[in-house]
Parts: C-alpha cells; sequence; structure tokens
C-alpha cells in the first residue's frame, strides 16, 4: 500500500472525527474570533486602524486561537493508546506526522474562513487590499505553523503541563515565520503588487520548508519511548 | 531450570541477547528466546520483571539498548514496517477512538494495514465478537466489556501471525474473557504464534504450549507446557522468584 494512502486513510479519520465533534474548529474560530473584538474594543469600536496595525491583530487572533487546535489533534491520539496503535501499525512515524500536519492545516485554513471575514467586518475600512490578497502568506504560514507546532505538540503531548509547554515551545521557534508574515500581510492590506511583497515571501518559503523537513525527521524521534 | 533452546534460524521468532536499561537500570538483562510458528508462549512474572518492557520492544514501541529480535525473516531495526505488518497487540489500553463508531475503528485499522475490504474484514470481526448490532454506536458509549470485545477485534485486523497480549484477562469481563479465550484457541489453531504476559498463572495455563518466567530482566525458566506439572507449576513459579 501507498504511503499516499496511509496518508489519506489517517487524515480522513481525524476530519471525520473533527466534523464530528467540531471541538477543535469551534473552540479556534470562536477563541480568534473573542481576540479580534476584544482588539477592536481596544482600538476603539469605529475607528480605522492602519495597515501595519491591522496585519498585527490578525497575526495575533490566527497564532493564538491555532494552538487551540494543535494541542487537541495530538491529545485524542494519546488518549487509550491510539498512539502505539499507530505506531505498531505499518505506518511509518514520517507518514504520521504528514497525516497530522495536514489536520492541522486544514483546521488552521478552515477557522481562518471565518477569522479573517471578521477581520476585515472590524478593522476593514481603510485597507485597500481584498481579502484574496492574503491568501499566499496565510498558506505559507499554515505551512510552516502546522509543521512546527505537528513536531512540538508531539513533544508536548507526552508531558504534564502540555498546555503550557507547546506555546512556550512552539512560539519562539515561528516567531521569524510570523515577523515575516505580519510585514508581508502590512503590505498586502496596502495593496502593494506582490512583487514588492518578495523580500518576505521568499524566506518564509524557506522558513515552512525547513520547519516541514525538521518536523518529518525529527518527529520519530518526539513520538517514540526511549 | 533453565531451560533456553540454541538460536536456529528457521525460527518464527527469535530473541537474542536483548537488553533494555532506563538509565542506570537494567529492565531486560541478556533474554534469549525463539519461538516456532504456531506457538503460544505464556510468560509470567511479578511486576517490574520486565515483561512489559519485552513485549514493547517486540512491538516496536521501544528500542532495546542492546541484542536483536527477528520475526520470520525481517529484523525488527531494519525492516520495521514488514514486521510491524506481521504484528497484533492487545494491551492494558483499547487502542479505541471513542469517537468513532465500532465498525469505523475497526474499518480504519484495517485500511492502515492495507486489508483488501476493509468493511468487510470489520463486520466479519463485528460478527466474531458478538457485536453486529452495535457497529453504529460510538466506542466511547459501549460499555465497558464490549469495548473489551471491540478492542479484541481491533488486533486482529490484520490476521496477525504474530500476537503480542499484555496482561489481556485483566479487567475483563466473564464474556470478553471467553470471547479473548476463543479467539485465541482460534489464532492458535491456524497456527499464529502468540506471546501472552500476565500474572494469572490460572489464565496464562489454559491455553498456551509453552511456559516461561521472566525475573529481574531474566528468562530463567522456559518449557513446554506439555513437560510441565500445572499442579505444581505455581510452587515452581515460585520457587524460581525466590532463586533470580
Amino acid at each position: 500500500m501507498s504511503s499516499l494512502q496511509q496518508i489519506s486513510f489517517l487524515l480522513k479519520k481525524d476530519l471525520r472525527i473533527e466534523l464530528r465533534k467540531k471541538e477543535s474548529l469551534v473552540s479556534m474560530a470562536f477563541f480568534g474570533a473573542l481576540i479580534l473584538v476584544i482588539m477592536n474594543i481596544a482600538a476603539g469600536i469605529g475607528k480605522s486602524v492602519d495597515v501595519e496595525s491591522g496585519a498585527g491583530i490578525l497575526w495575533v487572533a490566527v497564532i493564538f486561537s491555532s494552538i487551540l487546535g494543535l494541542g487537541r489533534v495530538f491529545a485524542r491520539e494519546k488518549e487509550h493508546g491510539c498512539v502505539a496503535a499507530l505506531l505498531i501499525s505499518p505506518i511509518s512515524p514520517g507518514e504520521i506526522f504528514i497525516a497530522k500536519a495536514l489536520v492541522n492545516f486544514s483546521l488552521m485554513f478552515l477557522s481562518q474562513l471565518i477569522l479573517v471575514p471578521l477581520f476585515y467586518v472590524l478593522f476593514g475600512a481603510n485597507f485597500r487590499g481584498g481579502p484574496l490578497t492574503l491568501l499566499p502568506i496565510l498558506l505559507l504560514v499554515n505551512l510552516g505553523f502546522s509543521a512546527a507546532g505537528t513536531l512540538v505538540s508531539a513533544i508536548s503531548a507526552g508531558t504534564r503541563r502540555n498546555e503550557v509547554l507547546l506555546p512556550i515551545l512552539l512560539f519562539p521557534l515561528i516567531l521569524p515565520l510570523i515577523a515575516l508574515a505580519v510585514k508581508a500581510t502590512a503590505g498586502a492590506l496596502d495593496a502593494r503588487p506582490i512583487s514588492d511583497l518578495l523580500g518576505q515571501l521568499e524566506p518564509m518559503i524557506a522558513f515552512s520548508l525547513i520547519y516541514s523537513a525538521a518536523g518529518y525527521l525529527l518527529f520519530p524521534f518526539s513520538i517514540k519511548e526511549d | 531450570m533453565l531451560k533456553v533452546k540454541e538460536l536456529s534460524s528457521s525460527a518464527f521468532l527469535s530473541i537474542s541477547d536483548l537488553r533494555k536499561s532506563y538509565g542506570g537500570l537494567e529492565a531486560l538483562r541478556g533474554v534469549n528466546l525463539e519461538l516456532q510458528r504456531g506457538e503460544f508462549l505464556c510468560l509470567f512474572g511479578p511486576n517490574g520483571a520486565g515483561k512489559s518492557t519485552l513485549l514493547k520492544i517486540m512491538a516496536t514501541l521501544l528500542r532495546p539498548t542492546a541484542g536483536q529480535v527477528r520475526v520470520l525473516d525481517y529484523d525488527l531495526r531494519e525492516q520495521p514496517e514488514e514486521y510491524r505488518s506481521q504484528l497484533g497487540m492487545v494491551s492494558h489500553q483499547s487502542f479505541l477512538y471513542q469517537d468513532l463508531t465500532a465498525l469505523e475503528n475497526l474499518e480504519f485499522y484495517a485500511a492502515l494495514y492495507g486489508v483488501n475490504q476493509p468493511r468487510e474484514r470489520a463486520l466479519e470481526l463485528l460478527g466474531q465478537v458478538n457485536l453486529t448490532d452495535r457497529a453504529d454506536m460510538l466506542a466511547a458509549n459501549l460499555s465497558r466489556g464490549m469495548q473489551q470485545r471491540l478492542t479484541i477485534a481491533r488486533a486482529l485486523v490484520n490476521d496477525p501471525a504474530l500476537l503480542l497480549l499484555d496482561e489481556p484477562y485483566t479487567g475483563l469481563d466473564e464474556h470478553a474473557a471467553s470471547v479473548l479465550r476463543d479467539q485465541l484457541q482460534m489464532l492458535h489453531g491456524r497456527k499464529r504464534t502468540i506471546v501472552m504476559v500476565t500474572h494469572n498463572l490460572r489464565r496464562g495455563m489454559e491455553s498456551a504450549t509453552q511456559l516461561g518466567i521472566l525475573a529481574k530482566g531474566k528468562l530463567v525458566y522456559l518449557q513446554e507446557k506439555s513437560a510441565v506439572d500445572t499442579t505444581s507449576f505455581e510452587q515452581l513459579y515460585f520457587q524460581h522468584l525466590e532463586t533470580a
């Protein structure tokens, strides 16, 4: 059986559970929306924000809400020893990593389908760039964040203080990617041409690929007992 | 009396000089073991003897510090995926996704093992453990006994050539224990190799063809059941624990 098939079985299983329970997606979207509303109140309801502040607000909401989903995906596998069942099956740890990263990627993207429009409703009066201009930035961050997040959540899921350890380990790791994303988002909100954003997008591609490769290679060591 | 056979290349399962240390603590201190296809080994031992460690290494869940495990021609370290495709395991934990139905759980695992027609296989196993009428119930809503039967079915999705059982009778109700016993007898009848570790001497001796005692990380006794006086095995067991 091909790796692709095994990854798709695992992905379908996780998405089926998520769509049935909706616990990660609802909590991510709700928490992200709550952050946006609080930021809107702090900035002054009805007042416009500049593109730099807007970009910062969007990424605070996206990143903090995404942490909720990351923790849950692995916690579910740890319950009733399911992760051990995966490890004794013919699926390789690398395939488990890819499937879990894809689940996290999908959850982030689905929650962004709610958060980005809400962000525009609350803050978008003065932005010249539309939501679609944000798409490449969102996809690159999702890729890097889900890859690094899958690795770190596998490490932290085995600890007692999972919910504390996950952001403490993950945020410093993805800081360069988020800093670049905030700058690129400010440019996109200002409707600058994509050629002007390459200075941020190219290193974002590099970071996302590095996180993905490192996650794939290190994941077997993070998930197995010694 | 310690009986450890010379390792031969034709063995179905061969373990040689297997060692495992956790920091300074030696959990396994050179275990040698060989089983032919279709043999059913029950390993007894007190808490901390290294039984679960041995089983976890055999299941590729733990890396050994030294030594070798081979099943058929697959080396545990060099061909882990091929080796694992031959493996089934029943552990303390159910390995069940609580938010999937009984049928979805078995279908998922069957698909993962590359079973042809995973849905049919899942339905067949549900029938074998008397859970056909609960196929569409979430695992979380099944009673403990039903979950245990589903756990047994889950371990058999790939029709494993080697089945590992870690204290499988712990917490089982009578129905689940009888289903497990029937399934083990059926697998044994089909020449599947089984390794079970347990504290429970009576349950362990019911179906096993080989009896072993693990104490302080060493296999101190291994004998065919037909050569053992089962009525005095308990006494023999405690003697070996004292002298280990």
